[in-house]
């Protein structure tokens, strides 16, 4: 009789318990879905206390996610031997323990930093939704250990433990950089990553040449897409010009009035001085350029400004990376031995592109001849075929080389009579023609090729209407 | 215990500890010389001869058959993974004046020294530098301001001496270094620091590793080239040695072909009478079967540099008389680079042939022009030597301009060091002599890679000291190879335990601000 009144009194507690631990797991859940809501991430820094306890996030991450990925290790080894299993428990209810506190400091980090960002919301999400789950493994485990509900808590840890490997990529990518991982990946895998998209709205302006690289090396570290300090983004134009939560950083035409200038240009001992937290300052070069462009009138597609005219003007365009030819390595070998006429690497960087290199068998090499090398069109940056016996006809194979950057055509029998067929090449930037028998009249649908700049005509009948020493169209324009 | 035969003392036999040396050493020896001590490190090293033995014969043949795969495709230098990045220029011609030009009567315009005519300079312009034997003795340093006037030419405004009217014209396209500073202070380890990085013999020079790096363009002729300007009897002429353009430590394949600067460039290079091409072609291949089987048995690399060597050779017996021959030039040439470029072995001549060398795919050419050891005698002997050089450099810059090569080919203007503001031996009104100076001299480039229109660095009043951005030979040559794609850093060969570089093992740096 009073073993049954115990047990009975056993069994309430437990449904007690069982009920209240429910009430709390939701009550917990809630509070953490509110909390977001309470401490906005507004961009702006607040107490500094807050950061001196926020940057321990990043070490003290590592106690839960350790205790997480020992949890399914001691569930699978607690089958055979039960003290693990007790053991396992315990682990759970420490890793939730320390998961909340290091969310806690986690958000004291993004508050008080003043971070924002599409990268940090996904990682703040993160972590929320990894503690909520984690909440309700703690409140389902004892079902599962006492035999019931076989399949919940099983799903549920696993599930814990991928949200835990998204959430940490994501933190890794805040401190590391998006690129991390990928950055030196080996070609095909790499290619399943695309690089983000970079400001190439403005290609071969002074801006784009200039002020973007600098700003893209220096500044969006923590102004740009991941991160957002100060709710100011500087990977885009817009974004540069629109400004952040203090205003706008560039003054058109007043560099002193600019807070971007301002800011970079503070002794280095300041607390407002940028780039902040010891990273590597601007160099005087960078100022300057970017002093110049702010009072030249910020423009995003002036091609050429006082001050750094010099560099520009023989500043070639960044290279457009071409695909990458690894894989047909073979198939370049045999038109070498085939041919005779290489295709020789850039550089070790296979987007760099091939060289078209004619010079061991250039009497010989004809209009037929090129079109073999066709198939390897969109990795050739560069067609050497001065001297060759290539004619007008080899225009229509080298309208189909879209990555041409540099096309010699020296001392050949083209007559430039379908020059206009190098239109397609939106890389063209060199086009040497010198002793052909080119007449100005031909060159004229070169005209509206605007990054081709180096033309040379050097001993043609088109020299004597053109600069005698630079024979430039650029120049002529 | 057994005395040895020859000892006379037989009682008290003499041991290192017996001698007066210092006690230090004493006790090493007593440390290392236990016979336990002898026997074990000989046994070790008897193993170690033994495994060296079998691994050595394996490595040997690894290496030979590596090397035959080299032979027979001189493209491949991808192992090295080079060029480590796009490079600007494809190739590069440097002139080398060698003996240092005075680079206050040139480039270095310094307007107040007239006022200090024979002043002495202060000595804390000197500070401690210690001063070769040839004006160390001088009681005085008086200041020998240029005996030329300098004016400014071109939109950039750069000041030039009259000395130079051609190289003034060019002023817009040059990229000129007026801080360029040396370790040394006499001609040949300074002109080894220069060619090679470093002042001892035994290192391979700048074209000797841009041969190996980066390798031939074309197959019929060689990779790197080096073109000698006749001598004149009335300079001061330094003398120039082959080991300027050796491969040092690299295969000797990679060192710099010298053409004669007679009307024959290379000596027996036509086929005697009565050999046609194809006994001579014959003859080769059977001299190649032999070295093949000398490299079989013996595995040295240096049968295939010779293999190498008799291919090219029988290659330049038809291009290099193509190379030479001028008649096809048009008048432009002959109004360029003047009548003197007619005269084999004349600068203009070189750099003429410089220009068509570039166009048939040479990767480095190098043309050393002497006698610019002016000690004494400036005023009479430096206007000989800028009016030997000064039409031939611009008519090659100019060339290459104008013909679309100097898009992709560096060309650089240097010596091994500059010359003193003081004068050497008597200063007068007409006349001075310049001392070596290895603290500034003036060096220019221009073409692939770099930004024309610059002057870069400032040296003080005197010429003497260089005020800002010091341009150290190191960095200078790191700056070269930047330009042709190669990172000096990772550029490395290993020899004698070290990962051996042109730049030396002392950092130097690629100067940012001589780039486009």
């Amino acid at each position: 009789m009073a073993a049954h009144k115990f047990f009975g009194a056993i069994r309430n507690l437990r449904i007690r318990t069982v009920t209240s631990q429910w009430l709390w797991t939701v009550g917990l859940t809630a509070t953490l879905l509110v909390l977001p809501f309470i401490i906005r991430l507004d961009g702006r820094q607040h107490m500094d206390w807050l950061q001196f306890v926020g940057r321990f996030h990043p070490s003290l991450v590592h106690l839960p996610i350790g205790m997480l990925v020992l949890l399914p290790v001691l569930e699978l080894a607690g089958m055979t031997r039960l003290g693990l299993r007790d053991a396992a428990g315990f682990v759970l209810t420490l890793a939730l323990a320390t998961g909340a506190v290091t969310g806690v400091v986690g958000i004291f980090l993004a508050y008080g930093s003043g971070i924002v960002g599409a990268t940090v919301t996904r990682h703040m999400w993160g972590g929320i939704l990894l503690l909520i789950e984690l909440l309700v493994c703690v409140a389902a485990r004892p079902a599962w250990v006492s035999g019931q509900g076989q399949r919940i808590y099983p799903a549920l840890l696993a599930i814990s433990l991928l949200t835990l490997t998204w959430t940490a990529h994501q933190g890794g990518s805040l401190t590391h950089g998006s690129d991390y991982l990928t950055r030196y990946a080996p070609g095909p895998l790499k290619r399943l990553f695309p690089p983000a998209a970079s400001d190439s709205a403005y290609v071969g302006s002074v801006y784009a040449r200039h002020i973007h690289p600098i700003l893209d090396a220096k500044c969006v570290g923590c102004h740009g897409a991941s991160k957002e300090h100060a709710e100011l983004r500087l990977d885009f134009y817009e974004f540069l010009m629109k400004g952040g939560k203090d205003g706008a950083v560039i003054a058109a035409r007043n560099p002193d009035r600019s807070l971007l200038l301002q800011r970079v240009t503070l002794s280095p001992t300041d607390k407002h001085f940028m780039p902040a937290e010891g990273r590597t300052p601007l160099t005087a070069d960078e100022v300057a350029a970017l002093r110049a462009w702010i009072l030249a009138g910020a423009s995003p597609s002036a091609t050429s400004i006082p001050g750094i005219a010099t560099a520009a003007e023989n500043m070639d365009l960044p290279l457009q990376p071409v695909g990458d030819y690894s894989n047909l390595m073979n198939e370049i070998h045999q038109m070498q031995v085939s041919e005779g006429a290489k295709l020789v690497a850039v550089s070790a960087t296979p987007s760099d592109g091939l060289i078209l290199r004619t010079i061991d068998v250039a009497s010989k090499f004809d209009d037929a001849q090129l079109a073999r090398f066709q198939q390897f069109a969109p990795f050739i940056v560069e067609a050497e075929l001065g001297h060759t016996a290539v004619g007008d006809d080899c225009l229509d194979t080298l309208s189909k080389f879209t990555n041409l950057r540099a096309l010699h055509l020296e001392g050949t029998s083209v007559t430039g009579r379908s020059l206009g067929k190098l239109s397609s090449l939106s890389q063209l930037t060199y086009l040497n023609l010198s002793g052909t028998k080119v007449t100005s009249d031909a060159l004229a649908p070169l005209k509206g090729m605007p990054i081709l700049r180096h033309v040379y005509l050097f001993d043609t009948p088109a020299e004597a209407t053109s600069p005698a020493t630079n024979n430039t169209l650029g120049s002529a324009q | 215990m057994k005395q040895h035969p020859l000892c006379t003392d037989c009682e008290n036999p003499m041991t290192p500890l017996d001698l007066p040396i210092p006690g230090a050493a004493k006790r090493e020896w007593a440390a290392i010389e236990t016979r336990r001590r002898f026997l074990g490190r000989s046994g070790k090293v008897l193993g170690w001869a033994a495994l060296a033995g079998l691994f050595g014969e394996l490595g040997i043949r690894t290496y030979a058959r590596g090397a035959d795969i080299k032979v027979s495709s001189p493209e491949g230098r991808d192992d090295l993974g080079l060029p480590h990045f796009a490079p600007k220029a494809k190739r590069a011609i440097y002139l080398f004046m060698s003996g240092g030009p005075p680079q206050m009567d040139l480039f270095d315009y310094k307007p107040n020294l007239a006022a200090q005519f024979n002043e002495d300079m202060p000595d804390s312009v000197r500070g401690n530098q210690q001063l070769t034997g040839m004006t160390s003795g001088q009681a005085h340093f008086p200041v020998a301001p240029s005996h030329w006037p300098f004016r400014q030419h071109g939109k950039t405004g750069t000041w030039v001496s009259d000395l130079l009217p051609y190289s003034a014209r060019m002023v817009d396209d040059l990229t000129i270094i007026k801080t360029t500073n040396t370790d040394a202070i006499n001609h040949e380890p300074a002109i080894m620091l220069m060619n090679t990085g470093n002042m001892n013999a035994g290192k391979p020079c700048l074209g000797a590793w841009l041969a190996y790096g980066l390798g031939s363009m074309n197959d019929n002729l060689p990779t790197f080239i080096v073109l000698q300007t006749k001598t004149n009897p009335k300079e001061n002429n330094q003398p120039v040695s082959s080991r300027l353009w050796g491969s040092g430590f690299l295969s000797s394949e990679y060192a710099g072909v010298g053409l004669r600067s007679g009307a024959d460039p290379v000596l027996y290079l036509a086929d005697p009478s009565g050999v046609d091409r194809d006994v001579r072609r014959k003859m080769l291949d059977t001299v190649e079967e032999i070295n093949r089987q000398t490299l079989a048995e013996v595995g040295d690399p240096e049968t295939n540099a010779r293999i190498a060597q008799y291919e090219m050779a029988f290659r330049m017996q038809s291009s290099v008389p193509e190379l030479v021959d001028l008649s096809k030039e048009p008048p432009s040439t002959w109004d360029l680079y003047g009548p003197e470029a007619k005269q084999p072995g004349t600068y203009a001549y070189n750099c003429l042939l410089a220009r068509r060398m570039a166009e048939r795919g040479v990767r480095f050419t190098q043309i050393y022009k002497r006698g610019w050891d002016v000690h004494g005698d400036v005023v009479g002997t430096l206007p000989v030597l800028c009016q030997e050089t000064d039409r031939g450099t611009y008519a090659l810059v100019t060339d290459l301009k104008r013909r679309g090569l100097l898009d992709d080919t560096l060309v650089i203007w240097a010596g091994e060091f500059g010359r003193t503001v003081y004068s050497q031996g008597g200063l007068t009104q007409d006349n001075y002599g310049r001392d070596h100076h290895p603290r500034c001299f003036t060096t220019w480039m221009t073409g692939g890679g770099v930004r024309p229109g610059i002057t870069y660095g400032e040296t003080d009043d005197y010429s003497y000291n260089v005020v800002k951005d010091p341009v150290h030979v190191r960095d200078f040559n790191a700056t070269i190879l930047h330009c042709l794609g190669i990172d000096h850093n990772r550029f490395i060969y290993k020899f004698q335990g070290l990962d051996q570089k042109l730049t030396s093992p002392v950092p130097a740096f690629v100067v940012q601000g001589l780039l486009a």
